[in-house]
Order: C-alpha cells, then structure tokens, then sequence
C-alpha cells in the first residue's frame, strides 16, 4: 500500500510517505495526516512496428 | 562545565507526527532494572541488570484544531508506537554527535487525559510512553 502526505505535520503534502519502523499508520489515516495514494501506476508504452504506408 | 539550556531548539515526534511546536518538556529515561545478586559473604549489597525498560515523558498543549494534539494523540491509546526525540529539531532528520535523535520504537501509550481544563489557563496534558526499544542515532 502506498501513502501520500497531507498533514505538514508529517512532511511536504503531497510528497510520498514510508512509514518507519513501528509507526502505527490506521492512526495516520484515521484523522487525516495522511491518505492512501490512489494514483493508477502509468502502464508501459507499447511500441507498434506499424509503420505508415 | 557541562550544562544544556533549552530555549527553542528540541524536536520532538510522535508517530511520525511532528508535535515540537505544541511541546514544553520531554523527558527520555533509560533504564536497566536493578537484580540483586547479594550473596552471603557480602558486605554491601550487589546488584545485576536485568531488563531494560524505557520511558519517554512529554508535556504538551492540549489542542483539538485538525493535525494537532488531540487528533495525534487520540488513536494511539492503547497501542504502540514510534517516538523520536532530539535536543534540536535538525537532529530528528539528520542526527550527529552533538545532535543524537532518540527512537523509541514499540512505545506503548497506556493512557491519555482527554480533557484537563483550567479557566485562565491554556490546556496542557503530560503523557507517558513506556516499554518499546531504545535506539541512539548519532549519525
């Protein structure tokens, strides 16, 4: 699962958040600091030999 | 002579949250739980260590606004977690000899009192984390 900061609190908004070692992140989520990134990974670009007539 | 006057300078975080702005004291106690080993023969009482067992105090101002005490703090009762403390703010990222950060991974929050007023007076509550392993970063 891959987190975003929100709270500045924690880091730049915005910016990706790795829990350390032992942080207990349902406590994160739950008021707000940080939020699950949603973002859909960028597939891979298809490269077609189809060249133009 | 070898004193520290803190004025504006530690960096104090719980749960990754940084909480130094609304901090007034900290405290962080190592301690290796004193066995006795006096046996017959002796003359004056001997002791071993046993476990170790730490201890992080904090005073902080009560604060209900979104990001701040409260909203830190609330979730946490009753179970553990990650707390890190250095005599400068600097030291919690970038930890050295003169700047160590103490971790205390683990930390257990047994309680929180989730209301201390006072009229006249800003709101302030002390919290204690125990148990959990004690780490020193100095670099």
């Amino acid at each position: 699962m891959k987190y975003k900061i929100v709270s500045p609190r924690v880091g730049t908004p915005g910016d990706k958040f790795e829990p350390e070692a032992g942080v207990n992140v349902e406590a994160l989520l739950s008021h707000g600091f940080i939020v699950e990134d949603t973002t859909p990974p960028k597939s891979a670009k298809t490269i077609t030999n189809n060249p133009k007539d | 002579m070898a004193t520290s006057t803190y004025l504006s300078n530690p960096g104090v975080s719980v749960n990754s949250v940084s909480l130094t702005d609304q901090c007034t004291s900290a405290v962080v106690t190592n301690t290796a739980e004193a066995l006795e080993s006096t046996a017959f023969g002796s003359t004056s009482r001997v002791f071993v260590s046993g476990l170790f067992s730490q201890e992080i105090t904090l005073d902080l101002y009560m604060s209900y606004a979104a990001s701040e005490t409260y909203a830190t703090l609330a979730a946490l009762v009753g179970t553990t977690t990650t707390v890190k403390v250095s005599n400068t703010v600097a030291g919690l990222a970038t930890p050295s000899a003169t700047e160590p950060c103490f971790t205390l991974t683990g930390a257990y929050l047994e309680a929180l009192p989730v209301i201390n007023a006072s009229m006249g007076e800003l709101s302030t509550i002390s919290i204690t984390f125990k148990g959990g392993v004690l780490t020193t970063a100095v670099s």
